[in-house]
């Protein structure tokens, strides 16, 4: 069989190794839908209501398709990385002719792969309990684009992640900061998970829009929910794909010269 | 050309000529003040781990690598092994440049690190060996093979389903061997391979070390502060300090270019004055009727001949130095 196959498969095996703790997890997925749901529509319940240009149809499935995107692309296998560097873990893989990067992404989809299953059914249960008032895409097209830039999405952090993990190379003690740095600090804060980033001005949202990280969140859910404009969705898939570019060169040289400081702790 | 009959035999598995290397470490200075200090003020310091080494081992053949902690044993097998770049000089294993780290180089060798283990914790230990099947892409029956006969000689078939944590110290270190040893190796690095295992369990696994080393005539470094290892397995030492090699040849020569003098134990047939033995060699223990001295080798058979002839003596035998000990000597930094 081929090797990320199996390693996808023990990843699974892996995590179901503890049926309480999966079942807990899943029961914690729930109930942080219900709050936020039920958040969200007592500050709307008073109708008309608009607030940053969102009703309450628009912020119910702005923020439930946040939370499904984000569960979805932020949540990777791949932060044990700076661990596993910090710690010589590394050492493992590196005398075994696999490739650390598609390990780990082997090992990341077949999570993601669980947590989709699951979610689906926890979803459509949801739906029916709660007959939110949430947008349904219909259009083939987009929903294509949608699982696209999905994707791209998904590569686009792992590599990240994948960047910032290296500074243990050098700096072994410094892996926490820099991912608390990466991922609560850039990414929340500019991917679009705190706030919809149509609120900014238009001028400050062309800029951010040439970052890499509204790729991450923020434009996979307005590809979904049909908010841009074919030039708009051509223009974002490129720069999407030239940031991933990018950033793959960048992993490479900086892996490699990573590699050739690490001392292989732990003994 | 014609090939002389010499030349298949001594083929060369590991060739290091030169080999040097340095780890960088930034000084932390102490509290809060001195880390600050220490982030834009770094001071560098230099730990030169090995110091220009040169040595080769023969396909098949396999050697004990000692030395005190921090001498540079694991670093070189690190190296060895692909994980470490070296600073400079010449490192060859099996025609391959470790470093570069290709498939196939990886595919033909092993290195198990004693405290570093591979075995996934929550699951029982066929999922990793499954899964090492797969990253060596080894067909079925060969897998399968291998499986039978290493899960045989270590005695661990029936535990093959058992979730890896609820093992014993002892069966998780077979099987971590098994997981390394599954693609069949024709190069092994083992450091401690035994440590932390009791006395039976070290036993088996240095006969199943001896064992795999005969039959596919593989090449093994090894690295151990177990003596016996050294004893039961390697014949010839390389003797490693502080990233210099200070011995290399074979255990028997170590012992005799070391050994400086001999022991003799005696029984005696009357209580005696343990003055008087003083006169004959160093009196290392005395409790009536016993006694141990220990006296130049090249003396020895006089010594003998004069307790023989001064004392009441019931038994007398001439003992070697014993090797734990030589070596003790040998890293305190004696000369022979």
């Amino acid at each position: 069989m081929n090797k990320y196959l199996q390693v996808g498969k023990i990843s699974l095996r892996q995590e179901i190794a503890y049926p309480i703790n999966f079942i807990m997890w899943r029961v914690r997925n729930v109930i942080q839908i219900l709050l936020v749901y039920f958040l969200w529509d007592a500050a709307f319940s008073s109708p008309g209501r608009i607030l940053f240009g969102y009703d309450r149809d628009k912020i119910l499935t702005y923020i439930f398709g946040i939370m499904l995107v984000r569960a979805f692309v932020l949540s990777s296998k791949s932060m044990d990385v700076a661990g596993e560097i910090s710690r010589g873990e590394l050492s493992n893989s590196l005398v075994k002719p696999i490739n650390y990067f598609k390990y780990w992404l082997s090992r990341d989809l077949a999570s993601k792969v669980l947590n989709l299953l699951f979610a689906t059914i926890e979803i459509v249960v949801l739906y029916f309990v709660l007959k939110p008032p949430v947008f349904l895409q219909g259009n083939l097209l987009l929903i294509f684009l949608f699982m696209s830039s999905i994707i791209f999405a998904i590569l686009l952090f792992t590599i990240l992640l994948f960047i910032v993990s290296s500074v243990t190379f050098w700096a072994p003690e410094a892996g926490w900061g820099a991912h608390f740095l990466l991922t609560v600090v850039i990414v929340e804060f500019l991917s679009g998970v705190l706030f919809p980033l149509d609120v900014f001005p238009l001028a400050v949202q062309k800029i951010i829009n040439l970052t890499p990280f509204p790729y991450l969140v923020f434009f996979p859910l307005q590809v979904y929910l049909g908010k841009l404009t074919s030039p708009e969705l051509v223009k974002g898939f490129v720069v999407d794909a030239l940031w991933l570019i990018v950033f793959m060169y960048f992993l490479n040289k900086i892996w490699k010269k990573g590699l050739k400081a690490y001392e292989g702790y732990g003994r | 050309m014609k090939r002389k009959i010499g030349e298949v035999k001594n083929e060369k598995a590991i060739i290091v000529r030169e080999l040097i290397k340095n780890f960088e470490s930034i000084e932390r200075g102490k509290g809060l003040t001195g880390k600050i200090k220490s982030l834009y003020n770094p001071k560098k310091k230099k730990v030169e781990a090995l110091r220009g080494i040169s040595f080769s081992i023969d396909k098949g053949e396999l050697v004990g690598f000692i030395g005190p902690n921090g001498a540079g044993k694991t670093t070189t097998l690190k190296v060895l092994s692909g994980l470490l770049y070296p600073t400079s000089g010449f490192t060859q294993v099996l025609g391959y440049n470790p470093w570069e780290r290709k498939n196939s180089y990886l595919k033909k060798i092993a290195t198990v690190m004693g405290q570093k283990n591979q075995l996934w914790w929550d699951l029982p230990a066929i999922d990793t060996l499954e899964l090492n099947q797969a990253i060596y892409e080894l067909p079925q029956n060969t897998y399968k093979e291998n499986l039978n006969e290493l899960t045989e000689l270590l005695e661990v078939k029936d535990l093959l389903n058992t979730q890896v944590r609820k093992l014993s110290l002892g069966q998780r270190m077979k099987f971590e061997l098994i997981a390394a040893l599954i693609h069949r190796p024709q190069v092994l690095f083992l450091d401690e391979p035994t440590i932390g295992l009791d006395v039976v369990a070290q036993q088996k696994v240095r006969d199943f070390i001896q064992d795999y080393n005969k039959k596919f005539n593989a090449t093994i470094m090894l690295t151990s502060h177990n003596m016996d290892d050294l004893i039961d397995l390697a014949k010839r030492v390389i003797v490693i300090d502080k990233g210099e090699i200070i011995f290399d040849g074979k255990l028997s020569d170590l012992v005799s270019g070391f050994a400086k003098e001999k022991t003799i134990k005696l029984y005696f047939s009357k209580d005696i004055d343990v003055k008087s033995l003083e006169n004959i060699g160093k009196v290392k223990k005395f409790s009536f009727p016993q006694a141990t001295i220990t006296v130049p080798r090249e003396s020895v058979a006089f010594a003998a001949a004069e307790l023989l002839q001064n004392f009441p003596i019931a038994d007398l035998t001439i003992e070697e130095e014993n090797i734990e000990s030589i070596i003790r000597r040998v890293f305190r930094g004696e000369k022979k």
